[in-house]
């Protein structure tokens, strides 16, 4: 655990944060005090970067089965920036639109990421929800026939982006469970 | 499937190099912004070769795997589509929706576009007809010119300098860009004026005074700061809830929140009351009643009587005249002249207005919320789509602690289990011996439940028949409590024989075991509330003739809720923390018993459906629920914490949200306004004490202030007016249900058309699905006559390197070229030419 130079977030980028996400000032300035003391010794907190592992054992995100996904979908060449912390604690804040929040939850459960969710995808979510290997072929094939007859619209085996965010947007639970809170513990 | 194609594809020339800087397409067909991701795919597609596997990660060269349901050839040939097919399926926009950066800047561009022009949906017939490969509105491009993501980016800039501050945050914030992305956006589309102020500063004629300035405002702003932080701290329990939704997920979480929705319920209601009576009549206190104020014992705390009966606390402390004006009131509830100094305030009036104003505010308030709740947790449809719902939704990402997670997968597999055999079940038919039998048990249980209720009523109605038959001198307070045990060991013990006997029928999904255990426990309560109060309003009206009954009801009320509070507590000791002892002792299990939120949830109704009925006779029970309430969250807490886990069953926790405010709303406040008016209009009050004495009925006092206003003059006279054509005349009142009628009916009709609209949509996507697939199949199959024609080694390049115009075998050459631009992937229904 290193520490980064003691600087105080100057308040024209506090005002910039809070203009630009939707995090309060205090939780803006939580996760600076929680990215300072991760981040190496003798650093600028702009210039210095978390690496996925470090951002993978936050509280927040250590039980999380989807975390390798959220930290591949937030970060940039594998390494996370504050602004890439910020923009993560920002798309799943409670007050985040809609909009937003299934946009990036389309990208996360994309597994093979090629802008569909299609039957491997869904398995994959599957696996990681039940946390354990040995689950039964037919439980998954069922499974994943039942989700594709219900949101795949146009029949071609695979949820794009629209049919994804119709059946989000038909599901008042989504907002409710897409929510992480990445301060205050 | 059709017949061959009269189908003429043009398709562009590409370079026959690849190391070139692709400008491949013909812009009329791909928009693009894809050029990047284009480029991207070239290279991939480059260096793997020909041969491409089924699924590469990032390869974003997607196919289909088909459905099946088209005469496709088979998987195996599915794999090898050419690399042709594959750029141009890499090209659509449905494919490239938030990968890559350019789509998105251009997807926002067009939204603050239309934004401003407040055009809906571009008319087909205004795009030209080169073949745009979508027509949807967000990668429409009207303007022919082709730009650039670059010049897409500054045109994106220039909208958002043209909106306001507001919105431009607004849209900044709702882009899935990144964080730096946003700030260079926002940095930009800073008008140029703005900015320059914000870095010159004011220049002033001593630069010392600037840095004076800047060092106060930095104080000041990191003082506004600090309190902000301070005050967001103060907001009450938000650690608290925080912890619990960490560690037992929403379900659990939902229970708090309602605790904490009926707190704030609460002190609306004790609001008006404590500036408009109990404040004003405390600072003018009635002469005191002869005799001797009883000492205080302990007891007055249980039963409310004693110490506490001549206080602010009871109805019969109120004064029936004018306050502030000291004379002999000469009509009953009637106004002095005004000649005495100071504002006259009549008590009467004071007391009726407020209590009904009060009523009216969390009626108000009921139900907006509930409508609120209701909007946010369905939809039109929402019915269909559990698996996806299950599959998307059901982790709840908020859980943080290691246990709780372990228990989420556990859910979460036993909830998929479930689901997956309800859907065998339902296909599955059941014999008609099965039928008979699952109907009769439960015809038996319900049978059983309600005979339950009717039971406890009976006890409740013959305990209250004696205890009027047998009255209860001074010193006996204590035998007052009698009643209100009873009442709450009734409410106690039920519940649990609900549950026994809903154990014998087993449901098929656990949502609605849930809701039939909602609704019997709910119709217990309510009719034992029932006959309490006939009891109070019916029989002892007329047993405490020439005493003060109202102060009685206004006791009872009082002793209900104390006791209520302590059979909860002891509720909790008993039910959670000894059976958790209990279980890890002497059963050796390690499980915890489950926190039951309908049962608790119900309570919490229960008590306020208390307060809600006694508020006319003692205005400060509302104070009182407010200090049960506090004690019953800290309580609650504790004993979740250490005792009990999180519910098995899958909780919808919006739904059930919805469900409880819905409960709040309809029997529990519906009832208690229903008791209200019945005694302000129906009951005679009693002759010595409170604010009505010596008056037929409570809302007299009302009709006695009307005629007053009459006889006041022609000035205020629309109020008698409107008291007498709007308020005691029926007719308003049937007008006004026939609107409400006549709304409802317009809104069931139009979410009657919405759901076909639905079901036509959907038909055509899925009928659109299919053209698209036949149509790639059809390129493919285009490609691949081409390439087993022509020779092999021109095949290495990747590219479409094709003459200009292809023909399909069985087609004409000479077809109009109206058919040529086809592509569009909304086109006319070809497979019926």
């Amino acid at each position: 655990m290193g520490q980064c130079l003691r600087h105080q977030m100057h308040w024209e980028d506090l005002e910039e944060y809070q203009a630009l996400t939707f995090l309060t000032r205090n939780e803006i300035l939580c996760i600076h005090d929680t990215f300072l003391k991760l981040c190496p010794p003798g650093k600028y907190y702009k210039e210095a970067t978390l690496t996925t592992d470090q951002v993978r054992s936050l509280p927040a995100l250590r039980v999380n089965p989807f975390r390798d996904r959220i930290c591949k979908v937030f970060s940039h060449n594998d390494v996370f920036s504050f602004e890439d912390v910020l923009g993560m604690a920002s798309v799943f804040s409670e007050q985040a639109c809609p909009s937003l929040k299934i946009e990036y939850a389309f990208r996360i459960y994309d597994f093979n990421e090629n802008g569909f969710i299609d039957e491997e995808d869904l398995q994959r979510i599957v696996l990681r929800l039940l946390n354990s290997d040995d689950v039964s072929e037919d439980l998954l094939t069922d499974l994943t026939n039942h989700v594709l007859n219900e949101s795949d619209l146009d029949n071609d085996n695979m949820l794009s982006f629209s049919e994804f965010e119709h059946a989000m947007a038909k599901s008042p639970d989504f907002m409710n469970s897409f929510r992480i809170h990445f301060w205050g513990f | 499937m059709a017949q061959p194609l009269n189908f003429v594809l043009n398709v562009a020339e590409t370079p026959e190099d690849h190391g070139q800087e692709p400008s491949p397409y013909d812009e009329s067909e791909v928009h693009d912004s894809f050029h990047q991701l284009i480029q991207e795919q070239s290279q991939w597609v480059a260096e793997e070769g020909l041969e491409l596997q089924q699924r590469e990660p990032g390869a974003g060269g997607p196919e289909t795997s088909g459905s099946g349901q088209q005469a496709l050839p088979g998987p195996e040939d599915a794999l090898v589509h050419s690399t042709a097919t594959l750029r141009i399926l890499a090209s659509m926009p449905s494919r490239t929706i938030g990968r890559s950066r350019g789509a998105v800047i251009c997807q926002y561009y067009n939204r603050s576009v239309r934004l401003r022009r407040r055009v809906s949906r571009p008319e087909l017939k205004g795009v030209g007809r080169s073949a745009r490969p979508s027509l949807r509105l967000y990668d429409l491009e009207l303007d022919p010119a082709a730009l650039q993501e670059e010049e897409k980016r500054f045109l994106l800039v220039k909208e958002l300098q043209g909106l306001p501050v507001a919105q431009r945050d607004h849209m900044l914030r709702g882009m899935p860009l990144g964080l730096a992305e946003k700030r260079c956006l926002r940095e930009e589309s800073q008008t140029p004026t703005g900015k320059q102020r914000g870095r010159q500063g004011p220049r002033g004629l001593f630069p010392c005074c600037g840095r004076l300035r800047d060092a106060c405002v930095l104080a000041l702003h990191s003082l506004g700061l600090g309190l902000l932080a301070g005050l967001h701290a103060l907001r009450p329990w938000r650690y608290a809830l925080k912890q619990i939704g960490g560690q037992f997920g929403s379900s659990v979480l939902s229970y708090f929140l309602f605790l904490k929705t009926l707190l704030a319920f609460n002190a609306l209601l004790l609001l008006p009351l404590l500036a408009f009576i109990v404040g004003v009549q405390a600072a003018f206190p009635p002469p005191a009643p002869p005799g001797s104020a009883p000492s205080f014992t302990g007891l007055e705390l249980l039963t409310g009587g004693g110490r506490f009966t001549h206080t602010v606390m009871y109805y019969g402390y109120y004064s029936n005249s004018t306050l502030n004006q000291p004379c002999a009131p000469p009509l009953a509830g009637g106004q002095c002249s005004r000649e005495a100094a100071g504002l006259p305030y009549s008590m009467p009036l004071a007391y009726l207005f407020t209590v009904g104003l009060a009523f009216f505010i969390t009626c108000i308030t009921l139900v907006y919320s509930m409508s609120h709740s209701f909007g946010e947790s369905y939809r039109v449809g929402s019915t269909s789509g559990v698996h996806a719902v299950t599959v998307f939704c059901s982790w709840d990402h908020k859980v943080t602690q290691r246990r709780a997670s372990r228990l989420q997968h556990d859910n979460i597999r036993t909830h998929l289990k479930e689901l997956l055999a309800e859907w065998q079940r339902r296909r599955g038919s059941r014999s008609a011996c099965g039928r008979l039998r699952w109907v009769a048990v439960r015809g038996l249980v319900w049978l059983l439940s309600l005979g339950t209720t009717l039971g406890c009523t009976v006890a409740v109605y013959a305990f209250s028949e004696l205890m009027i038959k047998s009255p209860v001198s001074a010193e006996q307070e204590g035998a007052l409590l009698a009643l209100p045990v009873v009442v709450c060991l009734l409410n106690l013990g039920a519940p649990y024989l609900f549950r026994c006997l809903a154990a014998l029928e087993r449901h098929d999904s656990p949502v609605l075991e849930v809701y039939v255990a909602v609704c019997r426990n709910l119709i217990l309560k309510m009719v034992i509330l029932g006959i309490l109060c006939y009891h109070w309003l019916g029989r002892r009206v007329g047993a405490l003739k020439d005493q003060c009954w109202e102060n009685f009801v206004g006791q009872e009320l009082y002793r209900l809720v104390v006791l209520d509070f302590i059979f909860v507590l002891l509720d909790t000791l008993f039910g959670e923390l000894v059976w958790r002892l209990i279980s890890e002792k002497q059963l050796k299990r390690r499980e915890k018993p489950e926190f039951d939120i309908a049962g608790n949830v119900l309570e919490l109704i229960y008590g306020q459906t208390l307060t809600w009925l006694g508020v006319l006779f003692s205005p400060l029970l509302p104070a009182i629920q407010i200090v049960k309430l506090l004690l019953v969250f800290y309580v609650k807490k504790t004993s979740l914490m250490a005792n009990c886990q999180a519910p098995r069953r899958p909780w919808l926790a919006s739904h059930m949200s919805t469900v409880f405010i819905t409960l709040l709303c309809f029997p529990s406040f519906l009832g208690a306004a229903i008791f209200l008016c019945f005694a302000v209009w129906r009951v005679k009050p009693s002759s010595t004490c409170g604010p009505f004495r010596n008056l037929d009925s409570m809302y007299e006092a009302g009709k006695v202030w009307v005629r007053h206003l009459e006889e006041a003059g022609p000035r205020v006279s629309w109020l008698p007016w409107v008291h007498r054509y709007l308020v005691e005349n029926t007719f308003p009142v049937y007008l006004v249900s026939a609107l409400l009628l006549a709304v409802i009916y317009l809104h069931i009709q139009v979410v009657k058309g919405q759901r076909r609209v639905i079901c036509l949509l959907k038909e055509q996507i899925s009928n659109e699905g299919e053209d698209k697939v036949f149509l790639i199949n059809k390129l493919h199959s285009v490609y691949e006559r081409k390439e087993r024609s022509s020779p092999v080694g021109t095949d290495a390049s990747p590219g479409l390197s094709s003459p200009s115009r292809l023909e399909l075998e069985g087609g004409q050459p000479g077809l109009p070229s109206a058919r040529t631009h086809c592509c569009a992937v909304y086109p006319h229904r070809v497979d019926n030419l």
